[in-house]
């Protein structure tokens, strides 16, 4: 079970409580920031283009915010991928609102601990969070008809129909270093009221610039103390569903056509070449003569399998199972379930939690005098 | 068609694909290569694959007309051959499209074609990976329609307009399915090293290939009509900026496209080199300019960017539009580009192995209208700074 997020202070988080509908207040909350001048840009879901996709994006005026959609239970992107680009090259300069998803927060925190992108200047907005549809879903069109059922199961702390595996089986639900937190759960006044956790001193310093009214609160409740279970024993059917131990990798990942959309897409994947790209996986003839003799035939493109169990491999200590890789593989490989699987048995093995904590250093780079010295069981 | 007006005839009594299984497996033991690169059913047995096969019995489950076409065949020859060819001599079962998009890999030297056959097909067209993903069995029966003539709607809409679904001039050795006489298949050599193969299994090329000629020349003809239908239908609804903002709101900057395109062989996209990469001032500022900047950033120039740069050498095989998880029609509007730059420079990508890319080609007296119009526009510009 997930230790319950850090708020580094030891009381109570306060709460800021907005007559609105949960994600009317969010984005009230985000123009009167941007009005008074407290930050310079918000990044968050806008519909954007004459068909009002969405997309993630990072606005400056604050009339383009009337097309802001903050809660949308999409993931066209990870947000952690999006901020690392922006903070990269040097940290923000002047600050930004920005409206993200606890995994996306996590892979966010992660990132900065791989010196990919930076949190100053960031003010961190994340929600209890629902889960997202498949990306499929929002190009047919079919999104908004969604939602109604999306926010009634989010209202009673159940798993909507149709979200993706990844959501449904994620026991993350609550963010980690959120300076702000909105909570959809158990909130039977999802449609007349936002609450808003603050949980830093940063959160409350921002949140004074339109703060009516703060009280103190917890967001943990038995709704989702409720939800987590019903997700825990989802993820364990899909754990039991899809076996990769041994030679069962193989099978997976067959279909594998070596696009690397899950690579791209990954917000842990951060390597500016990556090995496959590098010359590094390219066989010279030789290579395919030998195999020919061996086995009487090889398969080209030979390293698809092998790319991806390296991938697992890399990936493995700070995956936050977001689930982008499954959402873009052309051929349906359920790769954030195998991601997932893999990657918790690493995590739990290094008793490491990505995305929980900035302090907590990673474990490959955290040097223990007595790790490992026997065999595990 | 630069081939010879004949062809070997090959009995196909067993049906088209054991013809053709049965001409390589006679031309393996009889030498004639060494190894045959073939798509066929993955170990795995739910997946197609390009498969390297010396034995002979592994051949059995061998397609060389595939439903669906996961992996670009010139690209399986790029990574088979890339870093120089081996001693082994290797007939690859392509369709037309792998074919022309290996001719232009050749050029761009990504592919070794010494020790290489290049035997294709005339192709029915395959199916979107995404149907047969989502249910192999029913996508495999719509294709044994399709081997039947029907279903024509079912194929990828690139499929459905290709005009060079046949032999391009540029293969070794062509095999006709479409027009033959039932129960045999036409094997007709391209090349001295595709005349080599007939010679080797003692087939004499003396069969008449007219029939066949008539009836890829009659469906060409169908075919083209239907490309120009279709692409003035697309023409209208994505020429100008908006339009193609509209078709490609959905691009997730996923790369799909660019990575299973066989052309786009760059070891490092511009894309994603540091170039591309700026200070978050930079990305305030730009979004300050128009009150916000959709992220992630450059998707449309990615395509503008990747349209430029391999449009001239583009076959229009679909790789991209199959790849692509939030269903762009990619192909289809590349294609589409593609035809009008390569009209332009009066090239046609993969027709064969002696014509340079355009790019590499300098002509004196070319596009002299666009200079004109550029110096003009530059005259007038610099009288208005007067």
């Amino acid at each position: 079970m997930p230790r319950p997020p850090p708020n580094g202070r030891g009381k109570m988080p306060k709460l800021l409580r907005l007559n609105r509908r949960a994600e009317e207040g969010v984005r009230e909350l985000l123009s009167r920031l941007l009005e008074s001048g407290k930050i310079d840009g918000v990044l968050t879901l806008v519909r954007t283009g004459r068909n009002g996709v969405l997309t993630y994006s990072l606005i400056t005026n604050s009339d383009l915010l009337e097309e802001a959609v903050p809660l949308a239970p999409l993931m066209p992107a990870n947000a952690a991928k999006l901020l690392s680009r922006l903070t990269l090259v040097e940290p923000a300069g002047r600050p930004i609102a920005v409206v993200v998803r606890p995994c996306e927060l996590r892979a966010l925190t992660e990132l900065t601990k791989l010196n990919q992108g930076s949190l100053d200047n960031l003010l961190l907005i994340s929600s209890t969070c629902a889960g997202v549809y498949p990306l499929e879903i929002a190009v047919d069109g079919n999104i908004e008809e969604k939602l109604p059922q999306y926010w009634e199961a989010a209202k009673k702390g159940e798993i909507p129909a149709d979200i993706r595996s990844a959501c449904a089986s994620c026991v993350h639900l609550v963010p980690y270093n959120a300076d702000m937190t909105v909570n959809l759960f158990g909130n039977e006044d999802v449609d007349e009221q936002c609450v808003i956790y603050l949980n830093t001193d940063k959160g409350e310093q921002f949140a004074a610039a339109i703060a009516t009214e703060v009280i103190e609160g917890e967001v943990e409740s038995e709704v989702i103390e409720g939800l987590r279970n019903k997700r825990e024993a989802q993820k364990k059917k899909l754990f039991d569903e899809i076996s990769v131990e041994g030679l069962h990798a193989q099978k997976v990942f067959d279909k594998c056509i070596g696009c690397r959309g899950c690579s791209k897409v990954c917000p842990v994947c951060y390597c500016h070449v990556c090995l496959f790209d590098s010359g590094g996986d390219e066989h010279d003839s030789r290579y395919y003569e030998t195999e020919l003799e061996k086995m009487g035939y090889v398969p080209v493109l030979p390293n698809t399998v092998f790319y991806q169990l390296v991938r697992l491999f890399h990936v493995s200590t700070s995956c936050v199972g977001c689930g982008l890789c499954a959402d873009v593989c052309p051929v349906n490989i359920p790769l954030s379930v195998v991601s997932l699987k893999t990657s918790e048995s690493v995590q739990k093995a290094f008793d490491y939690l990505p995305g929980r904590d900035i302090e907590e250093g990673l474990p490959l780079v955290t040097f223990e005098p007595e790790e490992f010295a026997a065999p595990a069981e | 068609m630069t081939h010879t007006e004949q062809g070997a005839i090959f009995p196909a009594d067993g049906g088209v694909k054991e013809g053709i299984l049965d001409f390589l497996k006679q031309a393996l033991s009889k030498g004639c290569f060494d190894a045959v690169l073939i798509p066929a059913k993955a170990p795995g047995g739910d997946s197609f694959a390009h498969l390297l096969i010396r034995d002979e019995s592994l051949l059995q489950d061998a397609l060389p007309i595939c439903p669906v076409m996961p992996v670009q065949g010139a690209k399986a020859l790029s990574s088979l051959t890339r870093l120089g060819k081996g001693d082994k001599r290797i007939a690859a079962v392509i369709r037309p499209c792998e074919l022309r998009a290996t001719v232009e890999l050749f050029k761009l030297g990504q592919v070794d074609l010494e020790n290489i056959c290049l035997i294709t097909t005339d192709c029915p067209g395959a199916l979107p990976l995404a149907d047969w993903v989502k249910d192999p069995k029913k996508a495999e029966e719509v294709f044994s329609e399709i081997l039947k003539g029907g279903a024509g709607e079912s194929l990828r809409p690139v499929c459905q307009v290709c005009d060079k679904f046949s032999a391009t001039g540029a293969e070794d050795l062509h095999i006709g399915t479409l027009g033959t006489k039932s129960g045999s298949i036409l094997l007709i050599p391209g090349s001295p090293k595709g005349k080599d193969v007939l010679d080797g299994i003692g087939l004499p090329v003396v069969g008449d290939i007219s029939q066949w000629q008539e009836t890829m020349s009659r469906l060409t003809e169908v075919r083209r009509g239907k490309r120009e239908q279709a692409q003035k239908e697309l023409g209208a609804s994505v020429s100008g900026l908006d339009n193609l903002l509209d078709i490609f709101i959905n691009c997730i900057n996923c790369h799909n496209c660019m990575r299973v395109c066989p052309i786009c062989y760059c070891r490092q996209c511009f894309f994603d080199s540091n170039n591309m990469k700026f200070e978050f001032e930079d990305y305030l500022k730009r979004a300050e300019m128009a009150g916000g900047l959709r992220l992630p950033p450059e998707t449309l120039l990615f395509h503008i960017g990747r349209m430029l740069h391999m449009s001239l050498s583009c076959v229009s095989c679909g790789a991209c539009e199959d790849a692509c998880p939030t269903s762009i029609p990619v192909a289809q509007v590349f294609s589409l580009v593609a035809d009008r730059n390569q009209k332009a420079f009066e090239y046609t990508p993969g027709r064969s192995l002696d014509e340079s890319p355009p790019l590499r080609v300098y002509g004196e007296k070319e596009f002299e209208e666009v200079e004109q119009s550029h110096a003009e526009a530059s005259a007038k510009r610099e009288g208005q700074d007067a």
